[in-house]
């Protein structure tokens, strides 16, 4: 009876998954061309909560350029997701919002403690994953965003996991946008091969990933 | 004319005492150099600069840790010597100053090398490691560089509104 049900459950679970995972998904991915032709994607005048995850140097250093394509006046609120040790990021969103002059600023930075410290063991990542993920859930119950966007701090990997149970879970559909980073030519990094699994689009700034990883866009100089 | 040196936000031992060495300053005073600044992160105490003077082949030697806007500094610079770090190899890029990239053979990820060894070969930067940098200074390749395209993020704010349409 037990072993039935188990059954029953993995079934539903599963045909779940099939249902809401975006890379099970059909749907034609658009390319830059189609963008283009189209023109601008037309927007629905609701205004939303966007989740930004930042981390160590680099990966904050892109995430400012590539959010300077992002209109804050739609995305009228921002939750940044930042490694509690990171104090270069903390400087880096105050940088950039107050570059809004005159509207309140509104925006939330959720301090999480790190998924993985460069160079820290691999067997006590599983704890500091735990703790970080313990964080990121009550941050995401509290603002409910409504897009992640993210380019490959361990963080962001933790931020796309329970963004997908969220989803799974029937709760809210979270889109999420991957930007790989400038850095990678040839290979994806580890936060890129795992969201490569759970992101609504996954985007690449080189064209030599795609031969491996034909879900993914490549978009040039966005950075 | 001044050269700028930067590590980021980390820290790049073997750099930054390359570039406080005799040999390198004698090398930025044959190109025409007369001024070094250095941002070493946590690299402090590999930064020993030597004093003004005949001895450093008349270079002032200047440093600091970090700052949050490296444009001002590289702004200033006429060449920029830099890490292979996203951020700093950017801010290079996107001033239009000629710039050497130097890997940092000790990192154990090799995605730095990938990154650098791409826009060398496109012509945007000259690319070594720490014993070639001075080589890399006294050939001059680094004025013979292409300029790199503006960045245009527009599409990722496109790709967002797609997403949240609904």
């Amino acid at each position: 009876m037990i072993i039935l049900l188990a059954i029953v459950g993995a079934v539903a679970l599963a045909l779940r998954l099939y249902v809401v995972l975006p890379i099970f998904s059909r749907r034609q991915q658009s390319t830059l061309d189609a963008r283009k032709r189209r023109g601008k994607a037309v927007r629905s005048a609701t205004q939303k909560i966007l989740c930004i995850v930042l981390g160590s140097g680099g990966h904050t250093a892109e995430m400012v350029r590539l959010l300077s394509g992002v209109d804050f006046d739609r995305y009228s609120r921002r939750l940044y997701v930042v490694g509690d040790t990171d104090v270069i990021s903390l400087d880096q969103i105050g940088m950039l919002e107050s570059r809004r002059d005159g509207e309140k600023e509104e925006y939330f930075v959720g301090r999480v403690p790190r998924s993985r410290r460069v160079g820290q063991s691999w067997l006590t990542t599983p704890i500091s994953v735990l703790q970080c993920f313990g964080q990121v859930v009550q941050l995401m119950y509290q603002h409910m965003p409504d897009a992640v966007l993210c380019n490959g701090p361990g963080n962001c990997v933790v931020v796309c996991v329970v963004a997908t149970i969220a989803r799974v879970l029937g709760i809210k559909r979270i889109p999420i946008i991957y930007v790989e980073s400038f850095a990678r030519v040839n290979t994806l990094s580890l936060s890129g091969k795992i969201v490569y699994l759970l992101a609504d689009r996954f985007i690449v700034q080189w064209p030599d990933i795609l031969q491996h990883y034909p879900r993914a866009e490549h978009v040039p100089n966005l950075v | 004319m001044s050269v700028y040196v930067t590590v980021g936000s980390t820290g790049f031992d073997e750099l930054v005492k390359a570039v406080c060495a005799r040999p390198f300053l004698q090398c930025l005073a044959t190109r025409g150099f007369r001024q070094l600044c250095v941002q070493y992160g946590s690299s402090e105490d590999a930064f020993t600069p030597l004093q003004t003077g005949p001895g450093a082949f008349g270079i002032a030697v200047e440093g600091f840790d970090y700052t949050s806007s490296p444009q001002r500094f590289i702004e200033k610079a006429d060449l920029v010597i830099c890490h292979a770090g996203t951020g700093s190899i950017l801010e290079a890029l996107h001033s239009r100053k000629p710039t050497i990239v130097v890997v940092n053979r000790g990192l154990m990820d090799n995605h730095q090398d990938e990154i650098a060894q791409e826009l060398a070969e496109r012509g945007y930067v000259v690319k070594t490691e720490v014993g070639g940098l001075a080589g890399a200074v006294t050939g001059g390749a680094y004025n013979r560089l292409m300029p790199y395209p503006n960045a245009d993020p527009q599409p990722i704010g496109e790709i967002l509104d797609e997403e949240t349409l609904y």
